[in-house]
């Protein structure tokens, strides 16, 4: 075996003919294990000394604070009475968020545009369990025929959503989808303007 | 160096130590002769390279599942879905780790032990049953995966019969064979190798019995004596250790001993072996958590899996260290040499494999990179780069030596590096995109704080390419497998008639041994205290040496090592109840619901589904209320599973109508455009057997859910769910039968009835009776209407089974 390099020194070990030279652990590794050492009780102290607002649970409800105040700061807790909803409906951005309720929730069974797919057309005439406005809210929040319309009240963040996908709802009555699935129940007459 | 270089001779060796032992005058006489038994290196050898081929096609045909999910779309559906993604993925990653990474290390071991303890295997019988024991077990796990026959646990997926066969095979054939050869050693010392095996062996035999403790019900099907969230803590401690002691230990044992060989250089440091053995396996043990950080743990184990996780990373570097500066003045033989270019890179890849597992460990990173293709990533760089190359490495080295000829193309062993390294980039680089992409558009929220892209689907489609990619990639890696096997194949045909048997000769070990004594402290005489002299003595390890000659106690104080860190994180879990905080709603599934869960558990869901929302504002705004410890309490196994290939269902209860899952299940297509799940048409034809569920229901109950009813009266329960859950079905528009069958007898409505009840417990009316829930047992941390809550009993017939 080649053991040129003077400076190091081989113990005498031979396994099979493999030797072992008696080189000194790197300092770099040494001082980055001590490191990694040193640091795991300062985290642990940090983390877990049940200081309030440090816990997950706890970033976490601070998140939801935040991230509601950032999405109806501006509005409050909305009313789903007929003339709040009637008001929202003319305001482009809340109808907007709606629909973003709409794409995350609603699509895989009332289709990407409200056309309708395994749940009912939302965009003609007719419709089964509604009659005015407040009644998009309350099928929404508590379904209808046995599951076939899932109650989503407990699936939102804030009971707004339900109000503003509600909204977003109403606005689609009149538009022309994609794919149309024939209309089911009985026509309604048309929403309040005001 | 040269491939035509004949087997080292051990005679040279064993002279120069009998000339120093009888200076020493302790063991001059008592020379014994003896032989290697090299067949069964060979036979490993082989099955290794007939498994890398095995597994790394199995590994292209699931990629290639992905990108084309419709790819078995003419087959009968009692076939295909033998061959789903969800069967086939458990298949790949059992016959890369245990099949291909398993018989690699066993060849290791055969070759390297013999010739490290100048001793013959002590049985060739428990060697030959080794060997075609271990081929059984990997054959019977390909015929019993696909069928849907598996634990579900991630790499525990083979069910009891064939766990009690690794048990056997791995602790007495192997370890009993491998345990007895150190006891007849003919070297007094075990070397640094010898010291990986001896915790591979017994820290994955501790793994796997306690990973796998279960109450069977038939011979295909058993239930895990841990439910929620212990399962998963000791799922997670046995699967991060399986890559610790079985893809990991092992394989440094095996650039211990082929490297300084390849090589022909001197082991860099001795001491670093001993300091970043010992910590390495102290360490690793407590770091499985760290699978499972932001989930329903509890925080204080997610943060040891962390920690430990960081302090890992300079032992886990130590091997690399050890590895890559023993190539100091060998570098010039590495440009000309493809042995030693696959260890080279095999040692580096282990390096960066072992930077980014802490840096996946660290809550914040992993909080992005969980569930996402960043994880698969880092499996590959591993698997493909250290286990993969150490693996091709040594058996290049290995082939003249074994088959005793030249090996017939080391061009061919070039290209094979060549395209295995472009290969490995191709797939990785691909993939670690596709990871941080997806992870990042989970969690993108506009200006008005909703999710960016609320359509799950687009984060899928939006990965695709980089899927197709990674397939490029994963094929050049299996054209270099085919070459290794084509090399190997041409090698063997220029064999020798007959393999020479070289005979060799050493003293027996004799007692009285006196160690040498310990040298004197540099310090000594120097003006320091004491203890500083005694710690100098220390450090120099002669303690150690002294360990490194009795193989008993070694292998007890590795035992020790790993047993007392698992206990410390697996006690708490079992024995403080605030761990796992019950939830007074939350109550055992119904007769239905579980023969549900058990066909959602074999056809493999959890491959591609999650169920377990971390508390994240991204991530509660798209699936709902996060997981509680408590919601999972009657859940064998657990079912959280570990990538996200489509959306978490753990709040699936009620989310859909029934009529939704059976059109999904027929054709995905048709309610998600864009999915790349198959289609799991067989469900809605096979018909599901009610005379099975009261021995599920049994097990259940054994296992502690109270139930208020009868064995007897379990059939009708369950049949009067489904027909609830078929008549919901055809309210809603759906059919009565399909294809000639009644609706009601199918496997689809079992499994309806399960994802109906999914997550909905948490939410559930407090007492059956009362009407809107006020008093849930958790309050929706954001105040979502609970009073709203609709009572909806009897609608879908689940909560009133529950009460008969």
């Amino acid at each position: 075996m080649n053991t040129s390099n003077t400076k190091e020194v081989s113990l005498g070990h031979s396994y099979d003919g493999i030797q072992e030279y008696d080189n000194p652990l790197p300092g770099w590794w040494k001082w980055l294990f001590w490191g990694t050492i040193a640091f795991s009780p300062l985290y642990l102290m940090y983390y877990h000394n049940g200081t309030p607002g440090r816990s997950i649970a706890d970033q976490y409800t601070e998140g939801v604070n935040e991230n509601t105040r950032k999405q109806y700061a501006e509005i409050g807790d909305l009313q789903g009475d007929e003339a709040t909803m009637v008001k929202y409906l003319k305001e482009p951005k809340w109808v907007g968020v709606g629909q973003a309720i709409f794409k995350a929730n609603c699509v895989s069974c009332h289709g990407a545009d409200g056309g309708g797919n395994v749940g009912p057309n939302l965009c003609d005439e007719s419709f089964k369990h509604i009659k005015t406005l407040p009644d998009i809210v309350k099928v929404i929040n508590e379904g209808v025929a046995g599951g076939a319309m899932p109650a989503w009240g407990n699936r939102f963040s804030h009971k707004n959503d339900a109000i503003l996908v509600s909204i977003y709802v109403a606005s689609l009555r009149g538009s022309s989808p994609a794919t149309a699935k024939a209309p089911d129940g009985s026509p309604i007459p048309a929403w309040p303007k005001d | 160096m040269s491939f035509a270089e004949q087997p080292l001779s051990p005679q040279a060796v064993s002279t120069d130590e009998m000339a120093r032992n009888s200076s020493s005058g302790r063991e001059a006489q008592g020379l014994e002769t003896f032989s290697y038994d090299d067949g069964i290196v060979r036979m490993f050898m082989v099955a290794t390279i007939f498994w890398g081929l095995i597994a790394t096609v199995a590994g292209l045909l699931v990629g290639l599942l992905l990108v084309l999910p419709n790819l078995w779309q003419g087959m009968d559906p009692k076939y295909s879905s033998l061959l789903s993604f969800s069967r086939l993925r458990p298949l790949h990653t059992n016959a890369a780790i245990f099949a291909f990474a398993g018989n690699a290390i066993f060849a290791a071991v055969y070759y390297s032990t013999q010739r490290l303890c100048k001793c013959r295997m002590w049985s060739d019988t428990l060697s030959r049953l080794h060997f075609w024991g271990w081929q059984f077990i990997i054959v019977a796990a390909a015929v019993t995966l696909p069928l849907g026959i598996t634990q579900s646990k991630e790499y525990a997926e083979l069910e009891w019969p064939i766990d009690l066969a690794i048990a056997v095979v791995w602790l007495v054939f192997f370890g009993g064979n491998f345990l007895m050869t150190l006891w007849n050693r003919r070297e007094r010392h075990m070397y640094v190798a010898l010291w990986f095996y001896i915790a591979t062996i017994v820290t994955v035999t501790v793994l796997h019995v306690f990973n796998n403790l279960v109450v069977p019900i038939s011979w295909g099907k058993s239930y895990s004596v841990y439910a929620g969230v212990q399962d998963a803590l000791m799922q997670w401690w046995y699967g991060h250790n399986a890559v610790a002691f079985f893809l990991t230990t092992p394989f440094l044992g095996l650039m211990y001993y082929f490297l300084p060989k390849a090589a022909e250089r001197p082991v860099f440091s001795y001491k670093l072996s001993i300091i970043h053995f010992w910590s390495l396996v102290f360490i690793y043990i407590w770091a499985g958590p760290h699978h499972l950080h932001y989930t329903a743990l509890p925080e204080w184990a997610s943060t040891f899996g962390m920690l430990f996780s960081v302090m890992l990373w300079m032992p886990s570097w130590g091997g690399m260290i050890n590895g890559l500066l023993t190539l100091r003045g060998a570098w010039n033989k590495v440009t000309s040499d493809p042995i030693l270019k696959f260890f080279v890179v095999g040692i580096t890849f282990y390096g960066m494999s072992t930077f980014e597992g802490p840096l996946l460990s660290v809550k914040s990173v992993n909080a992005l990179s969980h569930y996402t293709d960043w994880t698969i990533a880092h499996v590959h760089a591993g698997a493909l780069g250290w286990n993969g190359f150490m693996t091709f490495g040594m058996i290049y080295w290995m082939l003249p030596r074994l088959f005793q000829t030249k090996l017939w193309s080391k061009s061919m062993a070039e290209w094979h590096f060549w395209l295995g390294t472009i290969g490995i980039l191709l797939y990785i680089i691909p993939i670690y995109m596709a990871g941080i992409t997806q992870g990042l558009m989970w969690r993108a929220m506009d200006d008005l704080g909703r999710l960016q892209y609320p359509d799950f689907v687009e984060t899928v489609q939006s990965i695709v390419p980089y899927w197709w990619t990674r397939l490029i990639g994963g094929s050049l890696y299996i054209v270099g497998v085919v070459m290794l096997a084509f090399n190997a194949f041409m090698t063997w045909t220029t064999r020798p008639a007959k393999y020479e048997v070289p005979v060799y000769s050493a003293p027996r070990l004799t007692k009285g041994y006196h160690d040498q004594p310990i040298g004197k402290s540099k310090l000594q005489g120097v003006p320091v205290i004491d203890a500083a002299v005694a710690l100098d003595k220390v450090a120099a390890m002669d303690w150690h040496r002294r360990w490194e000659r009795l193989p008993i106690r070694f292998t007890i104080l590795t035992t020790l090592a790993v047993i007392i860190a698992s206990l410390f994180e697996a006690v708490p879990m079992f024995l403080i109840r605030s761990n796992v905080p019950t939830i007074s709603t939350v109550k055992p599934y119904t007769p239905l619901e579980l023969a549900g869960r058990d066909i959602y558990v074999s056809e493999g869901c959890y491959n591609c589904h999650s169920q377990m929302i971390r508390p994240m504002v991204a991530e509660t705004q798209r699936y709902g209320e996060y997981s509680k410890a408590g919601e999972f309490i009657y859940d064998r196994p657990f079912q959280w599973g570990s990538r996200r290939i489509g959306p978490d269902l753990a709040r699936e209860g009620g989310k859909q109508s029934s009529f939704w899952h059976w059109t999904h299940f027929e054709d995905p297509y048709k309610t998600s455009p864009g999915s790349v799940m198959p289609s799991y048409k067989h469900l809605l034809t096979e018909r599901l057997n009610l005379k099975e569920i009261p021995k599920r229901v049994e097990a259940a109950r054994f296992l502690g859910a109270e139930y208020e009813f009868e064995l007897s009266e379990v059939e009708g329960i369950a049949q009067r769910q489904a027909e609830a859950i078929a008549a919901d079905i055809i309210a809603q528009g759906g059919p009565v039968t399909f294809e000639g069958e009644l609706i009601k007898d199918s496997t689809a409505i079992a499994l309806i009835a399960y994802l109906q009840r999914v997550g909905k417990d948490l939410f559930a009316p407090a007492t059956p009776a009362a009407a809107p829930a006020e008093a849930t047992a958790v309050t929706p941390v954001s105040g979502a209407p609970a009073a709203d809550l609709d009572g909806n009993s009897g609608e879908s017939g689940n909560s009133d089974e529950k009460k008969e």
